[in-house]
């Protein structure tokens, strides 16, 4: 008779099986447990994180959010060739200034040295930067000895910064000199 | 035998109750629909994408957003980075976007500087090339939302992904700051929020997006050098420039990551 090679004691195989049970359940509760809920929806993220997102606080308006307010800055503003330029690149952004509609603060407004450094962030011409539409590009202090001025001046010495041009204009009209080449 | 007038009482004051706690629950939740809960209050300002606002599932559908920068519109102003550092408070020495200003001698050697980001604009010009300048101009940088993200890919805990309207996103209860997205950006726009302590990087304002609003950046740009649209949209402006002739690239292109924001006028000395 053919021995029986084969063990009858498969206790190892079963010790084997029930750690590898154990161990997959423990996997599946600790998984479960430390990822978030929404986690995998989508994809390897948690979904939720994308309405965290849009959640995030909105602190830059729009110049229409400002101009609702401040109807006598809309008038110069639009009419002005400052026009496309944003109300908050030179105040702050409205958050810091309307919050639930409520004024909450006011924004500090940009003075003396500092409208000069502002001013010639777009309208420096020794930076040589190309500028597609025709902005003045003016150099410093040649712009204020050729209109013969003192060059201690600042910029909104003669500038409306809303609207450059009105009050260079207002004043041209006053005294009646034709229109500058420059 | 129960005295049958108390127990009526009883009912009687418990309805009382009942339908004044009714009355108050709606009052007060109607107050809450009418007052906005969120920090600025959108209702007067006008949609910048139309149709957006009425977008309320998980992801934006029948739109894909694109970026595009003209560089030979920039004038170095740094009015995008004011408004970037102003809508997510960024940390002093990060930064979600920069500009960069690159110089030209006339030896062809090429001039990169970057000081501060651009925040304060260029007020002055470089002192120290030795030949004459041939050429200036800018380049804004900002998050390429490619199409294939390394930082995505990278990322061991989940915590960055991308969005099925093609936006790449940070989970700020997630990152561990690990830093390996950090590295993994061709681009280099990610950094670690010193403040968070997460990974942080320019998202194209997807909250401002997702209300209708254009990205902080593109809204101020005094010279429209920044412009967002839908490329689904034929009338859109970025539709026309990335499908008429022009001038067009995108930054790094032999690393496969697929940017979906785009350079006019890009030039061959731009990294």
């Amino acid at each position: 008779m053919q021995p029986d090679y084969r063990s009858k004691y498969n206790t190892h195989l079963i010790r084997i099986i029930v750690t590898l049970v154990v161990l997959a359940a423990v996997g599946i509760v600790v998984r479960a447990m430390v990822l978030p809920e929404s986690f995998g929806r989508y994809g390897h993220y948690r979904a939720d994180a994308i309405q965290d997102e849009i959640n995030r606080p909105i602190r830059n308006g729009t110049n229409a959010s400002c101009l609702v307010c401040h109807p006598y800055i809309r008038k110069m503003h639009l009419e002005g060739v400052h026009r496309t330029v944003s109300c908050e690149f030179c105040h702050g952004p409205v958050a810091d200034h309307v919050q639930d509609g409520r004024v909450i603060a006011l924004l500090p407004k940009k003075q003396g040295a500092q409208i000069r450094t502002l001013c010639l962030r777009c309208h420096n011409r020794i930076i040589r930067a190309r500028p597609r539409e025709s902005i003045k590009m003016i150099s410093m202090p040649q712009h204020l000895e050729e209109k013969h001025v003192r060059t201690d001046h600042v910029c909104n010495q003669c500038h409306n910064v809303h609207a450059p041009l009105m009050w260079v204009r207002q004043a041209r009209e006053i005294v009646g000199v034709g229109e500058d080449k420059s | 035998m129960m005295d049958m007038d108390a127990v009526q009482e009883e009912i009687n004051r418990d309805r009382r109750a009942f339908i004044s706690k009714v009355f108050q629950g709606t009052i007060a939740g109607s107050l809450l629909l009418v007052i906005p809960a969120g920090a600025m209050d959108l209702a007067g300002i006008p949609e910048q994408i139309p149709g957006m606002r009425a977008e309320t599932g998980p992801f934006i559908t029948r739109r894909k957003f694109a970026f595009v920068v003209d560089i030979t519109r920039c004038i170095g102003c740094g009015s995008c980075c004011v408004a970037d550092r102003n809508e997510y408070q960024v940390p002093e020495g990060n930064y979600r976007t920069w500009v960069e200003r690159y110089i030209i001698d006339d030896h062809d050697n090429v001039y990169v500087d970057s000081p501060d980001g651009g925040l304060d604009g260029y007020q002055e010009p470089r002192t120290d090339i030795p030949y004459p300048v041939r050429d200036t101009f800018f380049v804004p940088k900002l998050c390429n939302m490619c199409e294939k993200p390394s930082c995505v890919q990278v990322c061991p805990v989940g915590a960055t992904f991308q969005t099925e309207d093609g936006f790449v996103l940070i989970d700020q209860k997630r990152c561990v700051a690990c830093g390996y997205c950090v590295q993994a950006c061709p681009y280099s726009v990610r950094f670690i929020n010193p403040v968070t302590r997460t990974a942080d990087k320019c998202t194209w304002c997807y909250h401002r997006v997702r209300k209708g609003l254009l990205p902080a950046c593109v809204n101020v740009c005094p010279v429209q050098a920044r412009k967002f649209g839908d490329l689904n949209d034929r009338e859109s402006e970025v539709y026309k420039i990335l499908h008429l002739p022009h001038v067009v690239s995108v930054l790094k292109p032999g690393m496969g990551n697929k940017p979906s924001l785009h350079y006019v006028g890009l030039r061959r000395e731009v990294v």
